[in-house]
């Protein structure tokens, strides 16, 4: 038998563009292979299509023990610095507001198979990811997803990520107007687009139908329109308010109102405007200030916003801007089931409690959206290829990823609802609590992300393990709470706008690491992810279980009539909060309990050093130990003092804990430093700074230019934005002091 | 012809006292050990996933899992890169490293009770919708090279037959074998009777 290819197979299946930028890639692959295009660019190129470096591509595995090199097949050749090219790599697969269709949902399960481990992971982008993926099996997988119609292309990269939009999203009571088409059309005129090449950074925008509910997001996006209609004339007018450069990362930044009314028929060319605005003037060489959000925030929203508009006026027009609103008005989905309610029919076991929390009774009668509870986003090609067939009897095209990293069948008959659930039971995918403390989204952390610090999917495993035995005896008010987790400070998932989120780092005790997670009590998921959450403290890995049940218990107990849990933190105070969380913050040494020193799921010893077992010194006190915790101690003062309301104090508290951090550090070599401010700057950068010692192996030297930036500009006025954004940024310098300190000071190899 | 993919699943006996978890821990310290001679990546854990690839040994060339799909718990072994001239090496190969990766696994001390794969049935499974489609011609394809490798881990002739009805799933053969010996007799048959594919 010939072996024939994919793109022989499927050439006549993909559109001429999209096939030319497929051979397109391939053959950059091929120069890569042979050397003759720069590693750099070739990086750049196949972010762009998706394709992402995964933990070990640098040829190094820390095995519990010693650090070991991984010797692969293709030598010295790389797909990026310092990236192999046989090393597995991940693929993220963009979805288009998360729509998805059985054939779709077919040819994922088929790749996720062929070239990956055969899961499929919903991210907090509504995209599918595969992870331990060849790069020579690229060009395969993207014939086989074009020729389906969906593409990996710009879903990572400096590039307009997957457009996510509400999953529901013309069946919802509360929307404007059904945002699907729009969203659509954004999503296709900006991919590609010669106007979105040339950024520093990511775009993510999105789309919400409402502003009351958390479904689009639009307060974290550099981009978000919000719908909205207004009577001109006596005619109803669609448009958007639209919000630009909110973002989560190290910083969170709530996004600020670019305009309160944008006509439909102007969306795509306010978009268009915005990406020539941030391709003009958006920082390009310092990519840790590159996000939208920073081009904002320094030019202010009122010049941002006439820059926009200036733009906008010297476009040249384009057609699509409104083609698309032709077919606005017959956008229609038509379910394959007549509507027919329930209507007493016998319930399968476990149907009630499901059903409870699952379903979400749609604005159209008897009908309604059944939400599929997958696991830390992951379900396996087996289960996909169930979940096509269960969705094209149910449901047809209907299928949405969304951004919990769960799925969603819509226009499902009520009275196919116990038939349902006895076939989605029948391939595991009918576990109740969606909405409920259960449901935790997580990032992949460090079991394939190579920022990752702590392990965010095995703490997810494990508290979603414990809670759900717990689940029936918690009150119903802590029920409703949401976990989110991040494996580091740069909150891929979302920990600033859960109730509580944690997010990885680590602490040095002796010789060893302890794997940490700070909480982050009282960020916002409903109005759009209307608030974020504050750090108040780092526990090790192995106490958050602990510290999660104390806190839950203390809000179950103390809250006042319907009190929700932002305002009970906000009632309890900083100080209080901080007394619940310190008796969990003791790490036990290795000798007492050496559990604390590997994380959830991985049985490994978390970095541990060469020093080896028995010359652990995590009795001694270290004088880095001593002067860190003042820096700790004026950080949280400082959010104590936030609270209050006394902005510029605070703004200072939070100087002066990068000032302790900073001098914390320089002490371990120039003892007699001094408190001099200038002093300890100087020397922080001559000793730590340009040596690199303090460079983030991933961020770079980022976390010192939030002490160097406000050492030399200090505020003339401080608002309470301001104030808590240099009270997160001294807290990500002082968790960088601790990761400096152990990598150079401490024996550790890491 | 050789397939892009290939996959051979050895059944647990006695599924329900097996701790899966466990298995993280042994296949961290045989990386920890290099116990095998081939590059091996990281330890992957799907536990939380229904029916799914449970824990995973990823190396470079193989992909060693521990998984219950269908409900059925055992070890499949992949070859993932076509690093063999034909099907017939391939498989050879195959059986080979997924034989020794059973071996190792009954040898281990640290499960209780101890581990034992049946050998009576098997599964082999092709990753390969291209060149072997889930089809019943596809059978022709591969019987004569699978019927080759069989002999040589079995020591005779061996009944096997496509196994997977729905042809969007991917082409496998079940074999079965009524007194099949343990898989450390079946491992050194097969050294034994090595020949070049």
């Amino acid at each position: 038998m010939t072996q024939e290819s994919w793109k022989v197979a499927l050439e006549e299946q993909v559109p001429e563009e999209r096939a030319r930028e497929i051979d397109t890639f391939a053959g950059q692959m091929e120069l890569r292979r042979q050397n003759k295009l720069d590693e750099k660019v070739f990086a750049e190129t196949r972010l762009r299509w998706g394709i992402y470096g995964q933990r070990y591509d640098n040829g190094q595995r820390f095995d519990g023990t010693k650090t070991q090199t991984l010797k692969y097949p293709a030598g010295d050749l790389t797909k990026g610095p310092g990236t192999f090219w046989d090393a597995p790599g991940m693929l993220r697969i963009k979805i288009p507001f998360g729509g998805v269709t059985p054939s779709q949902m077919e040819v994922l399960a088929e790749v996720a198979d062929e070239y990956s481990d055969g899961i499929l992971h919903v991210t907090t982008r509504q995209d599918f990811q595969l992870h331990f993926v060849h790069i020579e099996d690229m060009p395969d997988l993207m014939w086989r997803l074009a020729a389906v119609g969906i593409t990996s292309q710009e879903a990572c990269g400096n590039t307009v990520r997957n457009i996510t939009a509400c999953p529901l999203a013309g069946v919802c009571h509360d929307e404007s107007f059904d945002v699907t088409p729009y969203a659509r059309a954004m999503a296709y005129f900006l991919l590609g687009h010669d106007d979105t090449q040339d950024f520093g950074r990511k775009f993510k925008t999105a789309f919400s139908g409402c502003a009351q509910h958390a479904c689009g997001l639009t307060n974290i996006h550099d981009f978000g329109l919000l719908a909205k209609t207004r009577t001109v004339d006596g005619e109803t007018q669609r448009g958007f308010a639209v919000y630009v450069g909110g973002g989560l990362g190290t910083i969170p930044q709530p996004a600020k109102l670019l305009s309160d009314f944008v006509t439909e028929d102007e969306i795509l060319p306010i978009g268009q405007a915005m990406a020539r605005v941030f391709a003009r003037l958006g920082e390009k060489k310092n990519r840790n200030r590159a996000r939208m959000k920073f081009l904002v925030e320094q030019l202010g929203i009122d010049e941002f916003r006439r820059l926009v508009y200036e733009e906008r006026a010297l476009l040249t027009p384009d057609p699509r801007w409104t083609d698309y609103l032709e077919d606005v008005p017959k956008f229609k989905e038509t379910p394959v089931r007549k509507p027919f309610s329930l209507n007493g029919q016998a319930h399968p076991d476990g149907f009630d409690a499901w059903y409870k929390t699952n379903i979400y009774e749609q604005r159209q009668d008897d009908y309604v959206v059944v939400y599929v509870n997958l696991p830390l986003g992951d379900l396996t090609s087996t289960q996909m290829f169930s979940f096509a067939d269960i969705a094209r009897k149910y449901a047809g095209d209907l299928v949405r990823t969304t951004v919990e990293q769960n799925m969603v069948l819509r226009w499902v008959s009520e009275a196919d609802l116990p038939a349902l659930y006895t076939e989605l039971k029948a391939v595991g995918l009918a576990e109740p609590n969606i909405n409920t403390i259960v449901d935790i989204t997580s990032c992949p952390g460090t079991d394939t992300c190579k920022l990752g610090i702590a392990s965010s999917r095995g703490l997810a495993g494990e508290l979603r393990d414990q809670l759900t035995k717990k689940m029936p005896t918690l009150p119903d008010a802590v029920k409703e709470l949401k976990i989110k987790i991040s494996g580091c400070f740069n909150s891929c998932g979302q920990h600033h706008v859960a109730d509580i989120g944690f997010f990885g780092n680590s602490r040095r005790s002796g010789n060893y690491l302890v794997p940490h997670f700070q909480v982050v009590l009282g960020g916002k998921w409903k109005d759009n992810a209307g608030s974020y959450g504050l750090a108040c403290g780092a526990v090790p890995s192995k106490r958050v279980p602990e510290v999660l049940e104390t806190i839950t218990n203390r809000f179950a107990n103390e809250r006042i009539d319907s009190e929700t849990f932002q305002d009970w933190i906000s009632r309890l105070g900083k100080k209080e909060v901080r007394a619940i969380l310190e008796p969990f913050m003791k790490v036990p040494t290795h000798d007492e309990d050496p559990s604390y020193y590997s994380d959830w799921g991985d049985t490994r010893e978390y970095s541990l050093g060469d020093i080896g077992i028995g010359e652990c010194a995590g009795e001694v006190v270290s004088l880095f130990s001593m002067e860190i915790a003042k820096a700790e101690s004026n950080h949280f003062d400082g959010l104590v003092i936030l609270d209050e309301g006394n902005y510029v104090k605070a703004d200072d508290y939070a100087y002066r804990a990068m000032l302790s951090g900073a001098r914390a550090l320089v002490r371990t070599r120039y003892i007699t430093v001094g408190d001099d401010a200038n002093k300890i700057v100087d020397e922080f950068r001559r000793l730590f700074y340009d040596t690199k010692q303090f460079f983030d192996p991933f961020a770079g030297g980022k976390f010192a230019h939030y002490l160097f930036d406000r050492h030399e500009n200090p505020p003339t006025q401080v608002d309470f934005d301001a104030a808590r954004r240099l009270l997160e940024e001294s807290q990500l310098f002082i968790e960088a002091c601790y990761s400096c300190e152990a990598r150079v000071n401490g024996s550790i190899v890491s | 012809m050789k397939p892009f993919r290939t996959q051979i699943k050895f059944y647990l006996e006695n599924p329900d006292s097996v701790d899966v978890a466990h298995f993280g821990a042994v296949f961290q310290r045989w990386i920890q050990q290099t116990l095998l001679k081939e590059l091996i990546i990281d330890v992957a854990d799907y536990r939380h996933v229904f029916e799914g690839p449970g824990v995973i040994l990823i190396g470079h060339a193989s992909d060693y899992a521990i998984e219950s799909r269908e409900g059925r718990l055992g070890l499949t072994y992949t070859r993932k890169r076509q690093l063999e001239p034909n099907l017939q090496t391939q498989l050879r190969t195959s059986f080979e490293l997924a034989l020794a990766a059973a071996e190792m696994l009954e040898a281990e001390e640290s499960f209780s009770p101890r581990l034992k794969f049946r050998t009576d049935e098997i599964e082999i499974r092709f990753p390969d919708r291209l060149n072997l489609p889930n089809k019943p011609e596809t059978f022709d394809l591969v019987k004569d090279d699978l019927a080759a490798v069989l002999a040589e881990v079995y020591g005779g002739v061996l009944n096997f037959a496509p196994s997977a009805p729905d042809p969007r799933h991917l082409f496998s053969v079940a074999v079965h074998h009524e007194s099949a010996a343990g898989v450390s007799d079946l491992l050194r048959q097969l050294q034994g009777s090595a020949q070049p594919g």
